[in-house]
């Protein structure tokens, strides 16, 4: 009996567990921002974490790369495991797990050096190329999988700050896949953009959804809708429902959940 | 009446009511004030700048008088042997004849009621000097007759400028009005002549009776050297200390207190860190006085807080997205600052730098007290480590000496250490400006 569920669980993270998260719970000084959210996050799926301002998504995802780590005065307890491994264990290095984890932020935030350099930087600190006809061929990999290939691929060497919104998140995109990441987590990644880059890159999310496991923090329940499979609400610091996204939005298990697809809280 | 009805319904958008006549008036009276606080700080600016023009670019002319001196032989070697420490032997009291006999040669024909003796007078006291060191460097010309460029005495240098007047002669036993009368014919005659001064700003000072040769070159060397130690301990120190409090250290007490004493040590009277750099380098660690290199320390200790302050004012303004972009790719904390945030902020940390050098460049009160306010007259440095060690003086300590001395053409010699200053501030300034360009065309 112990023996298959040890089966099952060795299971389930080798092929479907990306990210388990258990307990964890995050304080910014004195203010609980973060209680006890426990979660799984499949492996080649987009998971989507919706709810309202303040309510701790975005405080969650960068516990997930230890983004957080960088914050003087917040504090991280509970477990988090990728691959079964406790990232917050002391002998992880952030800097190999940020290699393993990408991230794409809110605002596009290209460096300020050219498109080619922007893209190149990751590999290149992780010595992932050998040569440089190697770095030139992850870059452009990297480019065509952020779909921005064709449009920069006769100005690889302008400023990356001199595109325009949409295509400068497709190029942190780009420069967030270039390091050959295993997860990818992207922190509202369109709420600077219009809608056509928006749409542009939402449907590049879904490509990239082959490859890897994407966590997306999203404002918009519509974008969550489109976009993911798995779909998680957050209020006040709490995972309240967390489900396939079909279900969230036509069928929500907890009142909460439903007042807010619904629009009456958030 | 219908007045009043206009103002009860919809206002008439084309008469102003009180409050906005009120509020516009506040608006023109505000620009008044700050048009008025440009013109009259541009007013000084020009008042300063003629001033200090006006009365510096003297300076950078000095008088002289072509004469032909013959180096008789029966007095320079007596032996006739021209051996060299032989000559070497006749002192410039054995060349003040020669010269003198050889001005009233020049002047012979003119009438003047000054004495053989007193023609002399008219060239300055290092005139023997040159003729000497001359004669030294080319024994061979001895018995020939040489012309010479020889410096005029300060008052003809002062005369020909215009600065002194036969009326300020009258109680002067240095020179008299026939002196004058001397060189107006001298002038017809075509021997005397204004040039360009290169001694001024390449020579050293002089002794208080000389000011006709005093220049500054030397104490600019000095001044030079101490701007490298400054900026080769201050820059590196001064950023590395920014980026470690701003990037790295944690918020607690202790950096508190730290960042308050920096804040506080940058408006600490400079001659406070003067009496520090005497205690410590020279008192304590024994290093040479007067020496640029305990100089260019001391305002170091100065110019540090400047250029923390102004690194971590930088610092602080490159946007944290991309501290976040570069640790999000997986870039250690080192590597964010040094590959992403130090470069954007070096333009700010440019800046900074160049004006803390600025105020050490001109500072004088420290060098009071570790001694760099010598008399430095012939230490001219050989090389780059007697630049560091040798006593020296600095460019403002130099222009506070003589501004001191009695002799108004030492007066004069200050303002044109002035425009000396100024030009070699304007060139570091400019060497900062073009590497800020640089640094900038990067991105």
């Amino acid at each position: 009996m112990e023996d298959m569920i040890q089966m099952d669980r060795a299971m389930s993270t080798q092929q479907d567990i990306k990210i388990r998260a258990n307990g964890v719970q995050v304080y910014y000084g004195e203010n609980h921002a973060i209680k006890d959210v426990s979660v799984e996050i499949q492996d080649k799926t987009v998971t989507a974490f919706i709810g309202p301002s303040g309510c701790g998504k975005s405080t969650f995802l960068r516990c997930i790369n230890r983004m957080n780590d960088t914050i003087d005065i917040c504090r991280v307890t509970g477990d988090i495991r990728i691959d079964d491994e406790d990232i917050y264990d002391p002998r992880v290095d952030p800097v190999q797990l940020r290699a393993k984890v990408g991230m794409v932020f809110q605002k596009p935030n290209p460096f300020p050096k050219s498109i080619y350099d922007n893209v190149a930087y990751g590999p290149k600190i992780h010595g992932l190329a050998a040569s440089k006809a190697d770095l030139d061929e992850i870059v452009e990999k990297a480019l065509r999988r952020g779909a921005i290939w064709d449009e920069v691929k006769d100005r690889l060497h302008a400023p990356g700050t001199g595109l325009s919104g949409g295509q400068q998140q497709r190029l942190c995109i780009a420069r967030a896949i270039a390091t050959e990441p295993e997860v990818l987590l992207m922190d509202e990644p369109c709420s600077a953009l219009d809608p056509i880059a928006t749409a542009q890159v939402e449907e590049l999310i879904d490509e990239l959804r082959q490859n890897y496991s994407v966590v997306i923090v999203t404002h918009s329940m519509q974008q969550a809708a489109r976009v993911s499979q798995r779909t998680a609400f957050f209020h006040l610091g709490n995972l309240v429902e967390y489900a396939d996204t079909d279900k969230i939005f036509t069928n929500p298990e907890d009142p909460r959940t439903e007042s807010y697809i619904s629009g009456r809280i958030g | 009446m219908t007045d009043a009805s206009l103002h009860k319904k919809g206002k008439s958008l084309l008469a102003l009511d009180a409050r906005t006549k009120k509020r516009n008036a506040a608006e023109a009276r505000f620009k008044g004030y700050g048009i008025a606080a440009i013109a009259v700080s541009l007013f000084f600016l020009v008042a300063l700048l003629v001033t200090i023009i006006s009365n510096g670019v003297p300076a950078f002319t000095q008088t002289y008088v072509n004469v032909a001196v013959t180096l008789d032989a029966a007095k320079l070697d007596k032996n006739g042997n021209r051996d060299i420490d032989d000559i070497k032997k006749v002192s410039t009291f054995g060349y003040k004849p020669l010269i003198n006999a050889a001005l009233v040669d020049a002047v012979a024909g003119i009438e003047t009621e000054l004495s053989d003796k007193d023609v002399g007078k008219i060239l300055s006291a290092s005139a023997p000097a040159v003729v000497r060191d001359y004669v030294i460097a080319n024994p061979d010309q001895i018995g020939e007759t040489v012309a010479f460029r020889l410096l005029t005495s300060s008052r003809v240098d002062g005369y020909m400028k215009g600065r002194v007047v036969r009326e300020d002669l009258a109680r002067d036993k240095n020179l008299d009005a026939a002196h004058l009368d001397l060189i107006d014919v001298m002038v017809g005659q075509g021997s005397v002549e204004r040039v360009f001064n290169w001694d001024f700003v390449l020579g050293a000072d002089a002794s208080e009776s000389r000011p006709e040769q005093a220049g500054i070159g030397v104490s600019m060397l000095g001044s030079f050297f101490m701007m490298l130690v400054v900026l080769i301990l201050a820059l590196p120190i001064g950023v590395a200390a920014s980026i470690y409090l701003e990037e790295f250290a944690p918020q607690n007490r202790f950096t508190d207190l730290i960042e308050v004493n920096i804040s506080n040590l940058a408006a600490v009277p400079s001659i406070v860190f003067g009496i520090l750099g005497l205690a410590v380098f020279i008192q304590f660690a024994h290093l040479p006085q007067s020496a640029p290199i305990v100089g260019g320390l001391t305002l170091t200790l100065m110019t540090l807080p400047t250029i923390v302050i102004s690194t971590r004012a930088s610092l602080k303004s490159v946007p944290p997205s991309i501290r976040d972009a570069a640790l999000g790719v997986g870039a250690s904390k080192m590597q964010a600052v040094f590959h992403h945030v130090l470069p954007l902020a070096m333009p700010g940390i440019l800046t900074g730098t160049i004006i803390g050098l600025a105020q050490a460049l001109g500072e004088t009160a420290p060098l009071l007290l570790i001694g760099m306010v010598g008399y430095i007259a012939t230490n001219y440095p050989d090389g780059v480590a007697s630049g560091f060690l040798d006593p020296n003086s600095a460019m403002p300590a130099q222009i506070y000496e003589w501004a001191k001395r009695a002799d108004p053409a030492f007066y004069e010699r200050a303002w044109g250490g002035i425009i000396v200053l100024l030009l070699f501030l304007l060139t570091m300034n400019l060497i900062a400006i073009i590497l800020r360009r640089r640094f900038e065309r990067r991105w």
